[in-house]
């Protein structure tokens, strides 16, 4: 379906795209990735003649490029650039409709293409085919600009980065809808990426591309299984880590050796743990060993007595995270709160331990270096 | 005798004449500032010389132009529509320039990237998007040729100017006013007109941006 022939380019003397040769299979969903700036969106303009190669040929659908009038080939090829470039003077319908129009198709087929395109997204028609780009979120923007380059059914999507600036849940969804759509428009899509793990699940073969070159184009099962060079490798690891920071709980961050007393624990006893252990609060556990809260050392002082038992001090609401709160919620409230901590609850509301500045770096420091037990 | 009947029928007169030469200099100026200025977007690299070399232009007085066109085409109409539209194309043309020029460079990719050629390109992704900028130009320059129409007088070829020169000539402060405040209402006049012009020209979805 595509072909690249020793393709170079050069600006000045810097080499772009140094000697490209592969070959994509009509249907195939190809991913481009590398670093930033090793070519992959002069490789992927390239393809629908916005930029022009210096030597070698590139084929669509067995024609070779720049025999074919570039107007003509751009029509036959969706293109979703890397800033979405929604037309802001024209509606939904409009941005939908470009390509249609310029094919003739008749207003009444535009219509239903729009309306039949946002339904596979979810947009309802009525809701925003009036509106204009201006008045969508980044997200709802993002899905117009594929759906644009889907309006005239062109065999091939070339699309750039096209997730790259939405926050992971919506790009998570618009991931399924795009992995969705291949399988049931059975296009021949060239995806840019830098997120291994958008490679990974979208791609039927990766294109690893460094300094203009191609590294590696293989499955993504062979691309894990055996990366060919350590950026690859690099790569890989990198993602796997943003996956699982995604994933963290409260409980990857917790100190478990907390130190907690029953409230008919005598404050004397209480005193003489704190400063065994170097610390200036206990916390303070009900009957059933469910949490109550937090007494310190100043609030000891200011109730005077050093004789009866701790729970006759009201102990102070420390803030408190669920055990399978997001890390990140739990970061957010340590940091908000001025508490020292933050309590980790269990679900029966019994204590599980502590999140402390010092549990926090610990806990990132193994995530990012290996485990620093 | 009242001020309107010894002067009103000249001064409608005066009026329609004035107004004449405002809309005919100014729909000339636009139209060449609009080709001119959709040039020279083609061509940054050319325009960099030329828009310095037409700012220049522009600051010659009025009156010394309207003289030197009075020497080679005489006392006509034609003389002082010219040059009131010389004067006119340059607010027009500048904010078409970069009205175009700003335009972002994505805008132009993706129109690019859905098969359009360059000539539907301007049509329905610049010049829309440039609309904003080239409305205020036009309305620079309408404001503009209503008060350098004044000079048309100088050269004893009628409009609101007439008064003025007379009264000032004469020491007459109401023909003075009976020049100026018409010119005055015809600027508000036609730059609420063009207001309702830019609600009509500028797409809605950027009426926001201004
Ligand atoms: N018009 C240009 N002039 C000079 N250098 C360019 C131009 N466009 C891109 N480059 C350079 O070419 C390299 C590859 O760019 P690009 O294909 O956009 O990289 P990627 O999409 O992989 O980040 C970069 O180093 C970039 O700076
Ligand atoms: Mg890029």
């Amino acid at each position: 379906m595509i072909r690249f022939e020793n393709v170079n380019k050069k600006y000045g003397n810097s080499v772009i795209l140094d000697d490209l040769n592969f070959n994509i299979e009509a249907g195939e969903f190809v991913v481009l990735i590398g670093p930033s700036g090793c070519g992959k969106t002069t490789t992927l303009k390239s393809i629908n003649r916005l930029i022009k190669p210096d030597q070698g040929k590139i084929f669509v659908n067995g024609q070779e490029i720049s025999q074919v009038n570039p107007v003509k080939l751009r029509r036959k090829i969706g293109y979703v650039i890397q800033q979405i470039g929604l037309f802001p003077n024209m509606t939904i319908e409009q941005n939908i409709g470009v390509v249609p129009k310029r094919l003739k198709y008749d207003k009444k087929e535009i219509q239903k293409i729009t309306r039949d395109l946002m339904e596979m997204v979810d947009m309802s028609y009525e809701e925003y085919a009036h509106k204009y780009p201006s008045e969508l979120s980044g997200g709802q923007q993002q899905r117009i600009g594929v759906l644009r380059a889907l309006a005239a059914s062109p065999p091939i999507v070339l699309m750039d980065e096209p997730f790259g600036a939405l926050d992971p849940m919506t790009r998570a969804t618009l991931q399924k809808e795009i992995a969705n759509l291949h399988k049931k428009l059975k296009k021949t899509i060239v995806f840019v990426t830098h997120d291994m793990n958008e490679a990974l699940d979208l791609a039927d073969k990766i294109v690893f591309m460094e300094h203009g070159k191609i590294v590696q184009m293989a499955t993504p099962e062979e691309m894990l299984a055996n990366p060919a060079s350590p950026l690859i490798r690099d790569f890989m690891r990198k993602s796997a880590l943003a996956a699982d920071t995604l994933n963290l709980t409260a409980a990857d961050f917790l100190s478990a050796n907390v130190i907690s007393v029953q409230k008919k624990k005598s404050i004397r006893e209480c005193t003489d743990l704190m400063a065994r252990h170097h610390i200036d609060s206990l916390v303070i556990k009900n009957e059933d060993q469910t949490y109550a809260g937090v007494v310190t050392i100043k609030d000891i002082k200011k109730h005077g007595k050093s004789s009866g038992v701790i729970g006759e001090i009201e102990p102070y609401q420390n803030i408190t995270s669920d055990i399978l709160e997001n890390a990140k919620d739990s970061f957010d409230k340590l940091y908000s709160s001025g508490d020292n901590y933050v309590v980790v609850l269990n679900n029966d509301q019994t204590i599980a331990g502590i999140i402390t500045k010092t549990s926090m770096a610990t806990a990132m420091a193994d995530t990012l270096w290996g485990d620093m037990q | 005798m009242s001020f309107f009947e010894t002067y009103g029928d000249r001064l409608i007169t005066a009026f329609q004449i004035h107004l004449f030469y405002v809309l005919t200099s100014v729909v000339i100026g636009f139209v060449i500032a609009l080709l001119l200025g959709i040039l020279l977007s083609r061509v940054p690299q050319y325009a960099k010389v030329v828009m310095p070399l037409l700012s220049v232009f522009q600051t010659i007085p009025g009156i010394v132009f309207i003289g030197i066109l009075f020497l080679y085409l005489g006392m006509i109409p034609a003389t002082v529509i010219s040059a009131l539209a010389v004067y006119a194309i340059f607010p027009i043309l500048k904010n078409t320039y970069t009205g175009l020029l700003d335009v972002k460079k994505e805008y132009i990719e993706a129109a690019k990237g859905c098969g359009m050629t360059p000539l539907q390109t301007l049509i329905e992704v610049e010049l829309p998007l440039a609309s904003p900028s080239i409305i205020t130009g036009l309305r620079m320059s309408t404001i503009y040729t209503v008060s350098w129409a004044v000079l048309a007088a100088m050269i004893g070829l009628g409009g609101l100017g007439e008064f003025i020169y007379i009264g000032i000539a004469s020491n007459n402060d109401q023909l003075i006013l009976a020049g100026a405040i018409p010119s005055a209402i015809m600027a508000i006049i036609l730059s609420l007109l063009i207001d309702v012009l830019r609600r009509a020209v500028v797409p809605k979805g950027i009426r926001s941006v201004k």
